[in-house]
């Protein structure tokens, strides 16, 4: 038969569209600016807020306590911890932290109620900026993002499918399912037309 | 369109990233096995479909993913409150104590 070798090799989602080579220095020349975060780590943490062995087990592993309060979100050194649900969290950090990360909770929370599972895989984000970001997210989704001050991550649609949205850096990331990857590029792409788009050198940011 | 204040996210949101879920409080036999077809049927089917105020569930399925019940008028869909399951069932409770 064949002599092929199965070698798998990481590409982001949104590989396809090879948004590096079209990358440009951003400067005042387009309305919006994106482009893909490619390649995180996303780990989700599930566990009981009210339990205080719970919160102080996970306070340990990750050197942060977890946010609480509904649609909240924290910075930290290692990354950005979202609350989705209120017993659900999305550690998001750079992919070579994430076994690391995943072990530190696994073994924090031996005999606690809870769940950890490594979501590197089903999940990629999107950085949109620009004078006309919002412009262009208002195009794509339901929520009112007057309302998405600094430090608040919501779940809310874009187009037919889901996403989560926050505030950074004078932009937005857009959180969502690897599967929509494609679907959510294309609508952000349209949508962003008539303000003029570019894809954006994110640099190190 | 409305908007319902979701419990959980504890802010108001479109409809759109709600998905309806049914009549609120319908108890599951505990014994499915010992129903009659008669009484499983009615347990599936038979909703209360009232024109007025209705105990129902809704899922935040864009949201945060949880169910939660919200109170809401059939007839011109004016939403009188929605709740976490646990808070709406004493409210549920009392109201069905006095029909
Ligand atoms: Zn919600």
């Amino acid at each position: 038969m064949s002599n092929l070798t199965f070698n798998p090799v990481m590409q982001s989602p949104l590989h396809h569209f090879n948004l590096k080579t079209k990358q440009q220095h951003v400067d005042g020349s387009k309305g919006v600016w994106a482009n893909e975060m490619p390649l995180l780590g996303y780990i989700s943490l599930r566990g009981n807020a009210q339990n205080a062995l719970f919160t102080k087990a996970a306070k340990k592993a990750l050197g942060f306590a977890l946010p609480i309060l509904p649609c909240s979100l924290i910075s930290t050194s290692w990354g950005c911890i979202y609350l989705l649900s209120p017993d659900e969290w999305l550690l998001v950090c750079d992919r070579e932290l994430r076994t690391e990360l995943q072990q530190k909770l696994e073994a924090a929370l031996v005999g606690i109620h809870s769940q950890v599972i490594d979501n590197s895989g089903g999940f990629t984000t999107v950085f949109v900026q620009g004078k006309n970001a919002s412009d262009v997210l208002h195009h794509c989704t339901v929520y009112d993002l007057n309302a998405l001050t600094i430090g608040k991550v919501v779940g809310t649609t874009f187009g037919k499918t889901s996403v989560f949205l926050h505030q950074h850096n004078n932009g937005y990331k857009v959180i969502f399912r690897r599967s929509f990857a494609d679907y959510i590029w294309r609508y952000l792409e349209r949508s962003a037309l008539p303000y003029d788009f570019g894809i954006a050198n994110l640099g190190s940011s | 369109m409305f908007v319902i204040n979701c419990p959980h996210c504890n802010e108001p949101r479109e409809e759109e990233e709600f998905h309806y879920e049914g009549e609120a409080f319908i108890a599951r036999p505990a014994e499915p096995e010992t129903q009659t077809d008669a009484e499983w049927g009615d347990y599936l089917f038979m909703k209360k479909n009232p024109k007025g105020w209705h105990w129902e569930m809704w899922g935040h399925s864009a949201g945060c993913r949880k169910l939660f019940v919200v109170k809401r008028n059939t007839a011109n869909h004016a939403i009188d409150g929605a709740w976490t399951l646990t808070e709406a069932r004493a409210a549920y409770d009392a109201e069905m104590a006095k029909i």
